[in-house]
């Protein structure tokens, strides 16, 4: 594809949500400037543009913090949750076992052990936040991974039969390599749900240098517009991470990415 | 390797397969069957569906164990000779794994057999040529035509130069025009490289065109009814035009149907008779 074509083809993709993001700030501004409403209702784009400007070496750093604490939960929930699901394939009755157990203990509000946790460490600890995150990871990787291993296409397993291909042999060249494209939809899902938990840990007291205890401290001073910058940091970190697992799974599965040519 | 060459490449006597047994849904597969593939010989198995020759296939890969009787291939029980790597084999679907290049994916059989990178790269290398997709070897399996999947499919079952080839309906899901090519193809590699093949196919033109002996059998159950030894001059485009490719046809069929060849010379040989599936075979 020449180097045109393919400009052309990525504002076709950018063009059209570009102009709606752009058409609702637009939109969210005059209504509150013209409709009057209050700032601690909803504050104006252009107040909070003024506040992520103002404070950008602030957000940058407790989303540091922030983004620190989500990556580290982040990778430690899916390692575990992926060995969990090696495991758990492996043995047809601890798979049936878990399923259920894993969907039953995902339907608890995870972010509410948070003050638990809290309290089981000392107040300058990070193991909380970052435990919080991992369990929230823990349950979308390990029940898609999970899918994933047990997946098999028969086709598969009759030609690794024939070839005499079994134990490791047959997870290493059938079961793992199959089972990635499942991994990586639950990384994608869990990237996002890292950072909200990261942020949302801090709500419930713990280490306060994150993204969490800075929108709590500007409401808290009703200084709206500046808890809404934070907030914008908060988005642009979950971005970064769900944009992050998207480039991974790219360079992961190749594979995946050439099926058009 | 152990094998002697006056063993033929496959024995199969007296076997039976029968799928949960001693269970209300218990279904017998297959009955008292025997048959002797010598080497370098070319079988079909033609049947309508659930006659079981599929499961025979699978019985002689030792992909599922018989119930009675005994399988030898290359002069060994099944399990041994599948355990030997003494068979390729190929399917209806290529099964090819997505995530391998064409290239890697003919040669991962070879990797399995602990053959050496430069070898493997050589013999691949060879065995795509053969099938006609040397230029696609870096291409991934999502990016080639369903033909083209299927062309893997048989390289990779060749390039361990197995001794025998199971194919199960492995042109089932293309066209006519693929399809005709690629039995050309195969013909050539068995020829040159002498491998026993057993074919299973639902169309009697196929079996015919591909073998030296199309064996018949029915349903219900399964059983081998009829053997019938094919004689053709020579395998290439004029040979689907000529009488004796009609006849062996015409034999087929008729042993299909259940009837002696001689009742049934109304039948002989017309070449509006020539069409791809008997309706007999597809029920």
């Amino acid at each position: 594809m020449t180097t045109a074509g393919r400009l052309r083809r990525a504002l076709r993709g950018v063009g059209p949500p570009l102009l709606v993001g752009v058409g609702g700030l637009v939109a969210w501004e005059l209504t509150v400037t013209l409709g009057r409403v209050a700032p601690f209702l909803l504050p104006a784009p252009s107040a909070i543009g003024t506040e992520l400007v103002d404070n950008r070496a602030v957000i940058w750093q407790v989303g540091l913090a922030s983004g620190a604490n989500a990556l580290v939960g982040l990778v430690a929930g899916a390692v575990l949750a992926i060995l969990a699901a090696m495991v758990a394939s492996r043995f047809d009755f601890l798979g049936e076992v878990a399923v259920p157990v894993a969907a039953a203990l995902n339907a608890l509000p995870i972010i509410a052990l948070a003050p638990i946790l809290n309290n089981m460490f000392e107040s300058t600890s990070s193991i909380p936040r970052r435990s919080v995150v991992a369990i929230v990871v823990f349950f979308p990787v390990f029940l898609n991974t999970l899918r994933g291993l047990r997946e098999i296409d028969p086709v598969h397993r009759e030609l690794m039969t024939s070839y005499a291909a079994t134990g490791w042999t047959f997870t290493r060249l059938v079961r793992l390599p199959g089972a990635l494209p499942f991994v990586f939809t639950g990384l994608r899902q869990a990237s996002s749900l890292a950072v909200i938990a990261a942020v949302v840990a801090e709500y419930f007291g713990g280490r306060q240098d994150g993204l969490g205890s800075r929108i709590t401290s500007a409401a808290s001073y009703t200084a709206y517009p500046r808890a809404w910058a934070f907030v914008v940091g908060a988005c642009v970190l979950g971005l970064v991470f769900y944009l992050a697992a998207l480039g991974l799974e790219r360079l992961t599965m190749p594979w995946r990415a050439r099926r058009s040519g | 390797m152990t094998t002697t060459e006056h063993e033929p490449a496959v024995e199969i006597t007296g076997v039976t397969k029968v799928f949960n047994p001693g269970r209300p849904d218990r279904v017998t597969a297959l009955t008292g069957v025997d048959l002797t593939v010598r080497r370098g010989e070319f079988v079909s198995l033609i049947g309508p569906s659930g006659c079981g020759k599929s499961t025979l296939l699978r019985l002689v890969a030792d992909l599922i164990p018989v119930s009675e009787g005994t399988v030898r291939v290359a002069g060994k029980p099944a399990r041994t000779a599948r355990l030997d790597r003494e068979y390729g084999i190929a399917f209806q679907q290529a099964g090819l794994f997505e995530w391998r290049t064409v290239q890697r994916n003919v040669e991962l059989p070879l990797e399995l057999r602990g053959t050496g990178r430069r070898e493997r790269r050589v013999r691949a290398r060879e065995m795509l040529e053969l099938v006609g997709l040397a230029d696609f070897a870096g291409h991934y399996p999502a990016q080639l035509s369903g033909g083209m999947q299927q062309r893997v499919a048989i390289a990779r079952a060749l390039a361990v130069h197995p001794p025998l080839l199971l194919m199960d309906e492995p042109f089932g899901a293309l066209d006519e025009m693929t399809r005709e090519r690629l039995q050309d193809e195969l013909l050539r590699v068995c020829a040159r490289t002498g491998t026993s093949t057993i074919f299973v196919t639902h169309s009697i033109p196929e079996a015919v065109y591909l073998s030296d002996r199309v064996v018949v059998m029915s349903a219900r159950p399964g059983r081998i009814t009829a053997e019938i030894d094919i004689e053709l001059a020579q395998r290439n485009e004029t040979t689907r035009q000529t009488a004796e490719f009609f006849a062996g046809i015409t034999r087929v069929r008729q042993a299909l149907r259940g009837g002696p060849a001689a009742q049934r010379p109304d039948e002989a040989g017309p070449v509006g008779e020539a069409e791809p599936a008997d309706p007999a075979v597809s029920r």
